[in-house]
């Protein structure tokens, strides 16, 4: 390898930073800003919008409705998830190779099951949910399908990875002492990284309650479904009422996964019923619960799904998919590749916009979010504001995070004439949360002792902030810009879904129209921005390194 | 050797919730002494240092830096130039490069918009080449800190102390990391500085056989107080055998 100049190593950073920020500026060029950029009554619906948030509809009517909605939604999620586990784990074991013998058998078995998970990961939830309502129709299954496939391969993948990574003098000591694959299955790997897979998990739940939520888009029950009709008869403050709702399922399910990750780590057996075991049971009771509703409530079963009709249905828009009976599928056709792939970069734009936006509103509020500044012990300065400012911008945090992206895009929609800009800035708003969530927990676990020795040079607080935290940090923060960029990349479709531009604008009318080809047109540039946002994000991380 | 006294400890007391860390502890130290703590592990050696250099409260009793009490010195800047810290190998930013961690000794005396410049194009250059020259790290100018061994990175935090210059160093455990060559390496060039600068120097230590090799006096704790504090020379094998004597067999 040539070997770098000085100069370009001491700066290499920041001539990264120029040019990633030179990207998010090009992006910015995708848009005429000016004043045609809002609907002429934007502002004031934007003022509506607001009051409605502070006189949210709290008549009992409205609570009623939240609170049944809002079990629907929990409801298709738990039982989305438990299958999503069981594809998961069942293809993660196999994906990781640890059950092969032979080097070839276990790289086979690899690459086939790899791509299983992969491909099932790389098309969003509301895509399938889309794809199955139109195959099975409006059943409670196609929502919880359309969350098992992604969840699954998302799931499966990082099970893998856990399998792959697990240290190795163990599981050699279990086959010295004569046990079989399976064996040092149960006995060696599943032990080792048994407290990951269940934390991991409980962290996908939290994402897939969000998902579940907008399943309404495609037809289907929940809180997503109260929030859109609300939304078409302007009624903000029901809107919002909903919404809180959603925030409460959020909360409630981060309280939960603390209890289980608590009941993890509690390494002292206590008499009775320990938190381990209380938690157990309340997911085991949860699961049944979602099952005896989902089949007894809403009367769904699942060999409907199987009947000849819906046979006949799925496979008339399978073969619709790949052009069957048509003369010129849009795939094959160089005007209909050159539209799309305008739209492809439009998307691209859009991400782009939308990772920027949300990076600059976390760094700005990022700092006061950390509790060890809260609490003075990084920096050795305490001020009487750190505590509320902290508690502040974490609940700014938790309500952007909870509220999923086509929400905010239903919302935005209202204020900004269709195009990339409310996408984006829907896509931000959500991301925002999110990424100050994990770039604060960055903050919170990094070692304090160079900070502290800083202070003690006499380095004054913007200094500490710019020598000892930022440097330190820096490279984490951009691990995590990058995977949320990802995250961003496979929902623009969805906000795009609402009017927001792009290719999801597309979709929606090609799926309107019942124009198949155009379908699997879309659906295979969208798999090549995932395939540039996965090549992108992998070598500006080997940049950083 | 100058008379002026550098630090005063006037019965200075620190408990954590029920263990007491320092119990009533009073010594004077004079300009341009070289100080070694010695002692068991947890006997108190980096409360004391810490509490030195003002990174935990005192319950009770008064600490004197240059004949002015610890409180009055408005955190940071005056502060800096009085007391320098320097331990293992934890105070350097790791991925920032080598000159930055130096000049971050200068972070006292730059404002913020020099220190934010400084990033880009390293301010009062020479003054870290210096730095790096008396350590023999020239050549690492520009590495990125981390991606140094832990002597070089200790050669580093002494060249920051170089360059921020203050009246005082103290040292806590400045070479437990290190192997017996390195650490004697190490521990030599922080000697040859200090008394170069005319500096004063408060290290802990865990070998009592550096302290005997380099220190003008030895301060050594048990327990919280003050076992002994005798200039070098006067320090027995009778009296480190006691020192370190567990519990349960000093009580014969």
């Amino acid at each position: 390898m040539m070997k770098q100049l000085p100069v370009f190593r001491l700066h290499n950073r920041f001539f990264l930073t120029l040019l990633l920020l030179a990207v998010f500026v090009w992006s910015l060029f995708s848009i005429k800003w000016n004043a045609d950029v809002f609907h002429a009554g934007g502002i004031p619906t934007m003022l509506q919008i607001l009051e409605g948030l502070i006189h949210p509809d709290l008549s009992a009517d409205v609570l009623g409705k939240g609170l049944s909605s809002a079990w629907i939604t929990l409801a298709y999620a738990v039982a989305g998830m438990s299958l999503a586990v069981i594809y998961a784990f069942i293809v993660g074991i196999l994906a990781s190779g640890t059950l092969t013998s032979s080097r070839l058998a276990r790289l086979s078995s690899k690459v086939f099951f790899r791509g299983i998970l992969g491909l099932t990961r790389s098309i969003h939830e509301l895509i399938w949910a889309w794809l199955f309502v139109a195959a099975v129709g409006l059943s409670p299954y196609a929502a919880i399908l359309a969350l098992a496939i992604p969840y699954g391969g998302i799931l499966g993948r990082i099970f893998a990875d856990m399998l792959n990574d697990v240290p190795d003098p163990p599981i050699k000591a279990l086959k010295s002492a004569g046990a079989t694959r399976i064996q040092t299955l149960i006995y060696g790997y599943l032990p080792l990284i048994w407290a990951d897979m269940i934390s991991y998990t409980m962290y996908r739940f939290e994402c897939s309650i969000r998902s579940s939520a907008i399943m309404s888009f495609v037809g289907l029950g929940g809180l997503g479904y109260q929030i859109q009709l609300s939304l078409a008869d302007l009624r903000y403050n029901q809107v919002w009422t909903y919404i809180f709702f959603l925030i409460g399922l959020v909360l409630f399910v981060d309280i939960w996964s603390n209890f289980v990750r608590k009941g993890l780590t509690e390494r002292r057996r206590r008499r009775g019923f320990s938190t381990g075991w209380r938690s157990t049971l309340f997911t085991i009771l949860l699961i049944i619960g979602s099952w005896v509703y989902i089949t007894l409530g809403e009367n769904a079963h699942l060999f409907e799904l199987l009947s000849d009709k819906n046979i006949e249905y799925a496979k008339k828009f399978f073969g619709g998919l790949i052009g069957l009976h048509e003369k010129q599928p849009a795939f094959l056709d160089a005007g209909s590749w050159a539209a799309a792939l305008k739209l492809t970069l439009e998307t691209l734009e859009m991400s782009i916009m939308a990772i920027g936006f949300a990076t600059i509103a976390a760094f700005v509020t990022v700092i006061p979010a950390a509790r060890n500044i809260a609490n003075g012990s990084l920096t050795l300065s305490k001020k009487w504001y750190n505590w509320p400012l902290y508690g502040f911008v974490r609940i700014l945090y938790i309500f952007s995070r909870s509220v999923p992206e086509l929400v905010w895009a239903m919302m935005i929609i209202f204020i900004f004439k269709p195009g990339l800009l409310p996408g984006a800035i829907a896509l931000a708003l959500h991301n925002f949360g999110i990424l100050g969530k994990l770039w604060a927990e960055v903050i919170e676990d990094m070692d304090h002792r160079p900070i502290r020795n800083l202070a003690s040079a006499g380095a004054s607080k913007i200094q500490i902030l710019f020598y000892g935290i930022l440097p330190t940090v820096l490279p984490r923060f951009l691990t995590y810009i990058l995977y949320r960029w990802e995250v961003i990349m496979r929902t623009t479709i969805v906000v795009g879904f609402v009017g927001a531009g792009g290719l999801g604008m597309d979709f929606k009318l090609a799926m309107s129209f019942f124009q198949y080809t155009q379908i699997t047109l879309l659906l295979l540039c969208y798999m090549i921005l995932v395939i540039i946002a996965d090549f992108a994000s992998e070598s500006t991380r080997k940049a950083v390194k | 050797m100058s008379s002026k006294t550098m630090l005063e400890a006037k019965n200075i007391t620190k408990h954590y919730e029920r263990k007491i860390a320092l119990s009533s502890l009073s010594f004077s130290i004079k300009q341009g002494e070289l100080v070694a703590l010695i002692g068991p592990s947890g006997a108190g050696k980096t409360s004391l240092l810490n509490s030195i250099a003002g990174l935990i409260p005192l319950q009770s009793g008064e600490l004197l830096i240059d004949e002015k009490p610890l409180s009055s010195y408005k955190k940071g800047k005056l502060f800096a130039k009085k007391v320098g810290v320097i331990r293992q190998q934890f105070d350097l930013i790791g991925p920032l490069a080598v000159i930055h961690n130096v000049l971050a000794g200068k972070l006292a005396d730059w404002g913020v918009i020099k220190a934010l410049f400084s990033l880009l194009l390293p301010r009062d250059k020479e003054i870290a080449i210096k730095a790096l020259e008396r350590v023999g790290l020239t050549d690492k100018t520009f590495e990125i800190t981390s991606s140094l061994s832990g002597g070089e990175q200790q050669r580093v935090a002494m060249a920051r102390l170089m360059v921020q210059k203050p009246e005082m160093i103290l040292a806590d455990e400045p070479v437990a990391s290190l192997d017996p060559a390195r650490a004697d390496d190490v521990l030599a060039m922080l000697i040859k500085i200090v008394l170069e600068e005319k500096q004063t120097l408060i290290a802990s230590l865990h070998s009592v056989e550096y302290a005997r090799k380099y220190f003008t006096r030895i301060i050594s704790l048990k327990n919280g107080e003050i076992f002994f504090d005798l200039p070098t020379e006067k320090v027995t094998d009778d009296l480190l055998a006691e020192l370190y004597q567990l519990e349960g067999a000093s009580s014969r």
